[in-house]
C-alpha cells in the first residue's frame, strides 16, 4: 500500500453565522495517499471550499485531525502551518490572484522567494523553463493586467509548479474561462502534475475534470462520501 | 541578501503600480512645507533681530546718567566682546547768525557696532566713520543755523568745521515733533566743548557687540546701579509685533498644510491597506511569514520616507528660493545660514505624522487571513498600534503646548467636524425631501443610504475647503490690517510751527495745491504735573526708567471732535474742562475715567478731567496725541500749529513751493521713510500670498485626492449598473448629481464654520477685527464644484470602461 500523504480523521467546522451556528462539515474522514489525484465535487455551497482550506492549512477544523505528510496540522499555530504550506503545497486558484505590480516572471519565482531560495538565477531559470512550458516563453516581463485570463491562470499553474510541491490544491481552476481555455489549462495541469508526480486534490464542478483524476469525493450535507 | 534586494525591487514597483504612491508624495509635501517654511521663517527671524540691533546700533548697550564704570568696560573687553562709548546730551550751538538747542552725539570712530552710519561731505561719498576733530549735522541745522558745510560753528566752547551732514544713522527714534537736531562729534572733542560738568545732563551709553551667550554672561554678572539699564532688541516694538503676527501665520501655515497632508496621507494609506489585503492573504498562503510580511512592508516604508526625505528637501529648498524672490529687498545678500533645524524638524515632523499612519493600517495588513483566497472572511485583527497616535499627539503639545492659536484651530476643527457633518447630513436629507429630477433623486437616495459614509466624505471635503479658506482669509485680514496702518493715501509730509497768524493762509495754499491734508492741530508745549493732586516727581512711575513722559514736555492739543482714526476704547468725547488720553500712557501711569490731572504750559497751572482713553496708531503717521484736550480749557494759551499732508513723488515741487513761501514753518519730509515702510509691506504681502497659495494647493490636492479615491472606490458597483445596463449617460448623470451635491453642501458648510473659525481666531488670536466675508460664501462652493469637476473628468472614463 503506497503512503498516506493527507489523513483526515472525523473533522467538522462550523461557523458562527448571524448568530447561528451553521454546520458546514458534519464529521468527515478519508485519506489520501501520495501520488493520487483526486477531484472534490458538490452542489454549490456544499463546504468544498471549505473542507479544502481546511485541508491546506489555511484554516482550522472545529474538531478533528489532519496530519500532512505525516504531521498533524490542526494543531500548529499560524506560522508553522505558514512554514509548511511554503514547503510542501502549491495552490491554483479560481480568480488566479497574480501580484499586479509582478511581472509573469517575478510572480512564478515568488513562491521561491518566499521559501528562502536566493539564488536568482537558477530561480529565473526554473521560472523561465515552466513558463516556456506553460506556453508564455516571451511574456516573461508581462504584467498580469497585460496577460489575458487564461494565461494568467497558466502562470499560475507555473507559480504552482516552480517549488516542485508535494501537494497541488486547486479551487475550481477553470472556474473562470471559457470552455476552450479550460481544456488547455486542465492539460497543463495534468502534464505537470504526472511530470512531477505530485498529489492533487481538486475542487471542480465539471464532471469531465473529475473523470481525469483517480479518485472522486462528494461532498452533501456536510458528509463526504466516495463515489464509485 | 538577494531576498532583500528583490524586495527592493518589488517594493519600489509596489510603490507606484500599487497606488502607494500618493503617501509618498504626501510625505514628499509635508518634508517640502516644513523645510521651505522653517527655514524661511528662520532666516527671517534672524534678519529680522539683525535689524532690530541695527537700530540699537549694537547688539546690547548699556546706558546710564553716569560715565559708563570702566570695570564693566574692562570686563566685557576681558569676554572679548567689541564696546563703543557714546554720550550725549543737549547744548547750545551757534553759527555768525543763528543759535540753536542741539542733541550733540560724542563717539568713537567704531560707531555704530550694528547698523549703518550716512555722512555725507561736498563729495557726496559715503562716509561710514567720525573722525576726531570732524563734526557732522543734520540737514535741518544747517537750515536752522543758517550755516553750510564748511562753516565753523561753536557747540559750547568747542569751535569746530562742519564736515558735512547726516544722511542716515543708526538709533534713530521716529518722532516727527522731535525738533531737537543732531550732530555727532568724536569723543577726543568732548571735553573742548566744556559740556560735561558737574550738574550737567549727560547720558552715556556703551555699545556691545559679541555672541549672545557672553553677552548674557556680561549682563548677568554686572549689578545694576540707580540710573543705569540695559537694552537690547528683544523689547517690544511695533515693528515685533508685527513680525510676530507674520511669524504666528507662518507658523498657523504650516500646520494647516501639514494637517492637510496628513489627511491626504492617512486616506491613501488605508486605501492601499483595503486594496492590498488581497495580496497579503495570497503571500500568506503561500507560505509567507509574517516576519518576511513585515520586512517587506517596512521596506517600503522606509524607501517611501527616504525618497520623500530627499525629494521633499531638495523641493523644500527650492520652494523657500522662490518665496524669498519677493523679499529680495528686505533681506540681506548674505543670508543667515539656517544649519540643519529645519531637516531635522521636517523629519520629525513626517515621522510623527507618517509613522502611525503607514504602520496602524499596515499592521492591520498583517492580520488579513490566508483564506480569504478562497472564502472572504472578516479580518479578525490581533491588536491595533494605537499607542503610534501618542508621537503626533506628544509631538504637538512639546511643540505648540502654549500656542493658543495652534489650539484653538485644532480643537475649533475638532467640533466643527462633528458638526459640519450633521449640519450637511441635515442638508441633504432636507434636499431629500423635495422633488427633483431623476438622475438627483437618485443621487440623494444614494447619499442617504450610506449615511456615516457620505457623512465622512462630507466632512472631509468640509473640512479641507475651510483649511483652504483659513489659510487665504487669514492672509488677507492680516495684510489688511498691515496696509491699513499705511494706507497708500497716508499722510507723508508734516508742517510744524505754523504761527496762529499763518495758519489759515497755509492751509489755503495746501488746498490750493491739492494736496490732500489732515486737519490742523494746535500744538502746546507743556508737561503733566499732577494726577488727583499727587505730584508726578513723587510718583512711583516718575522712577521707572521706560517712562519718560513725566520728566518731559510733551505736545498737547485740543479738539472739538476726537481724531476719527483714535478709536475710543473708554468713556465718551464730551463734556468741559476734560481731557482724552491715550490707553497706553494711562495704564502705564494709571490713569483711569474721571481722574483729575494738572498740567503745566509756560508756567501757566490748569487741570482737566480725563473723560475718555483711545486706542492709537502711533505707526500710522497721522498726527497724534497723548493728551486732547477740550477746547476750552487750553484754546487760549500759546500754540503754534500742525498739518500734515500727502504729496506723491512728482509733487515734490509744490512742496519746495510751499517750503518757500512760508520759511518759518518746518517741514518734515517723510516720504522716503513712507515709501520704504511701504515697499517693505508689499514684499512682504508677496511672500506670504506666494505661502497662502502654497496651502490653498495643497488642499486642493487633498481634495482631489480624496474624490479620486471615493469615486475609485465606487467602480464595482458602477461596473455593476454597467453590466445590468444602465446607460453611460444614466450613471454619469448620477454621478455628477451626487458629488455636486456633495461639493456645494460641503462648500457652505466649510463657509460657515470658516467665518467661525477666522472670527475667533482674529478676535482672540491676532486681536484684530473682522468682519463677515461674502464672496467666500460663493467661491468656496464653486471651488468645490471645479475640484469635483475636475477629479470627476479625470476619472470617468476609467469608471465607464465596460468589463473585459
Ligand atoms: N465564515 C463563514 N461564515 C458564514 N458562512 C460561511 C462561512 N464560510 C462558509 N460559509 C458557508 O458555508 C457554506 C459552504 O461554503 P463553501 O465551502 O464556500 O461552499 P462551496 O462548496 O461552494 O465551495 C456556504 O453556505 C457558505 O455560505
Ligand atoms: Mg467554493
Amino acid at each position: 500500500m503506497s503512503q498516506s500523504i493527507i489523513s483526515v480523521e472525523n473533522i467538522t467546522k462550523s461557523v458562527i453565522s448571524n448568530d447561528n451556528e451553521l454546520s458546514i462539515l458534519k464529521g468527515i474522514s478519508f485519506n489520501i495517499n501520495a501520488g493520487e489525484s483526486v477531484a472534490i465535487m458538490g452542489t454549490s455551497g456544499a463546504g468544498k471550499s471549505t473542507l479544502m482550506s481546511l485541508l491546506a492549512g489555511l484554516d482550522q477544523p472545529t474538531s478533528g485531525k489532519i496530519s500532512i505528510l505525516g504531521e498533524t496540522i490542526s494543531t500548529m499555530d499560524d506560522e508553522q502551518r505558514a512554514k509548511m504550506r511554503s514547503e510542501s503545497i502549491g495552490f491554483v486558484f479560481q480568480n488566479f490572484l497574480l501580484i499586479p505590480s509582478l511581472n509573469a516572471l517575478q510572480n512564478v519565482t515568488l513562491p521561491m522567494v518566499l521559501r528562502g531560495n536566493e539564488d536568482e538565477n537558477s530561480n529565473n531559470e526554473k521560472a523561465k523553463a515552466l513558463l516556456k512550458e506553460v506556453g508564455l516563453a516571451g511574456r516573461e516581463t508581462h504584467l498580469p493586467t497585460q496577460l489575458s485570463g487564461g494565461e494568467q491562470q497558466r502562470v499560475a499553474l507555473a507559480r504552482a509548479f516552480v517549488t516542485r510541491p508535494k501537494i497541488l490544491f486547486a479551487d475550481e481552476p477553470t472556474g473562470n474561462l471559457d470552455q476552450k481555455t479550460a481544456q488547455h489549462v486542465i492539460e497543463l495541469l495534468f502534464a505537470m502534475n504526472k511530470e512531477q508526480g505530485t498529489t492533487l486534490v481538486l475542487v471542480t464542478h465539471d464532471p469531465n475534470l473529475a473523470k481525469r483524476c483517480q479518485r472522486t469525493l462528494i461532498i452533501n450535507d456536510g458528509q463526504c462520501q466516495e463515489s464509485a | 541578501m538577494k531576498t532583500n534586494k528583490m524586495i527592493v525591487s518589488w517594493s519600489w514597483r509596489e510603490i507606484w503600480f500599487g497606488q502607494l504612491w500618493p503617501v509618498m508624495v504626501a510625505l514628499t509635501l509635508i518634508i517640502a512645507c516644513v523645510v521651505a517654511l522653517s527655514t524661511l521663517a528662520l532666516r527671517v527671524e534672524k534678519v529680522m533681530s539683525n535689524q532690530g540691533r541695527a537700530l540699537l546700533a549694537a547688539d546690547l548697550v548699556f546706558r546710564s546718567s553716569n560715565p559708563i564704570p570702566t570695570t564693566l568696560i574692562e570686563q566685557a573687553e576681558q569676554a572679548g566682546l567689541t564696546v563703543s562709548s557714546q554720550s550725549r546730551f543737549q547744548t547750545m550751538a551757534f553759527s555768525d547768525a543763528n543759535m540753536q538747542l542741539v542733541t550733540v552725539k560724542s563717539v568713537e570712530s567704531n560707531y555704530p557696532l550694528r547698523g549703518e552710519l550716512d555722512l555725507r561731505s561736498t563729495t557726496g561719498q559715503p562716509i561710514r566713520e567720525v573722525k576726531p576733530g570732524e563734526l557732522w549735522v543734520s540737514e535741518r541745522l544747517l537750515s536752522l543755523l543758517d550755516a553750510n558745510t564748511g562753516d565753523t560753528i561753536a557747540i559750547g566752547d568747542a569751535e569746530l568745521k562742519i564736515n558735512g551732514v547726516i544722511k542716515y544713522e543708526p538709533e534713530l527714534a521716529y518722532n516727527p515733533f522731535n525738533s531737537i537736531p543732531n550732530l555727532f562729534i568724536h569723543g577726543s572733542d568732548l571735553d573742548k566743548t566744556g559740556a560735561v560738568q558737574v550738574g550737567s545732563r549727560v547720558r552715556y551709553r556703551l555699545f556691545i557687540n559679541g555672541d549672545l551667550q557672553t553677552l548674557a554672561n556680561l549682563q548677568a554678572n554686572y549689578e545694576l546701579q540707580a540710573g543705569e539699564s540695559w537694552v537690547d532688541q528683544n523689547k517690544e516694538s511695533r515693528a515685533a509685533r508685527l513680525m510676530d503676527k507674520a511669524k504666528q501665520y507662518l507658523s498657523l501655515t504650516i500646520l494647516m498644510v501639514i494637517l492637510m497632508a496628513a489627511v491626504t496621507l492617512i486616506l491613501t494609506c488605508l486605501h492601499y491597506a483595503r486594496n492590498r489585503s488581497e495580496t497579503v492573504s495570497m503571500l500568506k498562503s503561500m507560505g509567507a511569514s509574517r516576519a518576511w510580511l513585515r520586512l517587506w512592508l517596512s521596506t517600503q516604508v522606509l524607501i517611501m520616507f527616504v525618497v520623500a526625505f530627499v525629494a521633499g528637501s531638495s523641493l523644500g529648498l527650492l520652494l523657500e528660493y522662490l518665496l524669498r524672490i519677493p523679499l529680495v529687498d528686505i533681506l540681506p545678500k548674505e543670508l543667515p545660514s539656517v544649519g540643519v533645524q529645519p531637516f531635522l524638524f521636517a523629519i520629525g515632523v513626517a515621522l510623527c505624522i507618517g509613522l502611525p499612519a503607514l504602520l496602524i493600517p499596515l499592521t492591520r495588513l498583517l492580520d488579513a487571513p490566508a483564506i480569504n483566497v478562497i472564502q472572504k472572511r472578516e479580518t479578525q485583527y490581533s491588536k491595533t498600534s494605537w499607542w503610534l497616535l501618542l508621537l503626533p499627539i506628544t509631538a504637538l503639545i512639546t511643540f505648540y503646548g502654549t500656542n493658543k492659536l495652534v489650539w484653538m484651530v485644532l480643537i475649533g476643527l475638532l467640533v466643527l467636524f462633528v458638526l459640519l457633518a450633521g449640519l450637511s447630513y441635515g442638508l441633504l436629507k432636507l434636499l431629500a425631501k423635495l422633488k427633483w429630477s431623476a438622475a438627483f433623486s437618485l443621487a440623494l437616495s444614494r447619499i442617504n443610504r450610506s449615511p456615516r459614509n457620505s457623512m465622512m466624505q462630507l466632512s472631509a471635503l468640509a473640512g479641507s475647503l475651510m483649511l483652504v479658506a483659513l489659510i487665504w482669509l487669514i492672509k488677507s485680514d492680516l495684510l489688511g490690517d498691515w496696509q491699513q496702518t499705511l494706507a497708500p493715501d497716508a499722510p507723508n509730509v508734516f508742517a510744524i510751527n505754523i504761527s496762529p497768524e499763518q495758519q489759515e493762509g497755509y492751509l489755503k495754499q495746501v488746498d490750493t495745491l491739492e494736496l490732500p491734508r489732515s486737519d490742523a492741530f494746535a500744538i502746546i508745549r507743556g508737561r503733566i504735573t499732577a494726577i488727583n493732586d499727587q505730584n508726578t516727581i513723587e510718583s512711583e512711575a516718575y522712577q521707572n526708567e521706560e517712562i519718560r513722559i513725566l520728566k518731559r514736555e510733551i505736545n498737547f492739543t485740543w479738539a472739538k471732535e476726537l481724531p476719527v482714526y483714535n478709536e475710543v476704547v473708554a468713556g465718551e468725547w464730551t463734556g468741559e474742562k476734560t481731557v482724552s488720553i491715550e490707553q497706553e500712557v494711562a495704564s502705564e501711569l494709571g490713569i483711569t475715567l474721571g481722574d483729575q490731572l494738572t498740567f503745566e504750559v509756560n508756567s501757566q497751572i490748569f487741570s482737566a478731567t480725563v473723560n475718555s482713553i483711545r486706542a492709537v496708531e502711533w505707526q500710522s503717521l497721522k498726527p497724534n496725541f497723548v493728551f486732547i484736550f477740550s477746547e476750552d480749557v487750553v484754546a487760549d494759551l500759546p500754540a503754534t500749529w500742525m498739518v500734515s499732508f500727502r504729496a506723491e513723488t512728482d509733487q515734490t515741487p509744490l512742496v519746495n513751493q510751499i517750503a518757500r513761501e512760508y520759511p518759518t514753518v518746518t517741514l518734515l519730509d517723510l516720504r522716503t521713510m513712507a515709501n520704504k515702510i511701504q515697499g517693505l509691506l508689499k514684499q512682504i504681502t508677496f511672500s506670504l500670498t506666494g505661502l497662502a497659495g502654497l496651502g490653498v494647493l495643497a488642499g486642493i490636492l487633498l481634495i482631489f485626492t480624496l474624490l479620486r479615491l471615493s469615486l475609485s472606490e465606487r467602480k464595482r458597483e458602477i461596473t455593476l449598473y454597467r453590466t445590468l445596463g444602465a446607460s453611460k449617460k444614466r450613471i454619469s448623470n448620477t454621478l455628477w448629481a451626487e458629488y455636486g451635491l456633495l461639493a456645494i453642501s460641503a462648500g457652505l458648510v466649510a463657509a460657515i464654520a470658516a467665518e467661525i473659525i477666522l472670527f475667533s481666531l482674529m478676535t482672540w488670536g491676532f486681536e484684530l477685527p473682522t468682519q463677515l466675508h461674502p464672496t467666500m460664501w460663493l467661491v468656496l462652493p464653486l471651488l468645490a464644484v471645479l475640484v469635483v469637476f475636475v477629479s470627476l473628468i479625470s476619472v470617468i472614463k476609467e469608471l465607464l470602461k465596460p468589463l473585459r
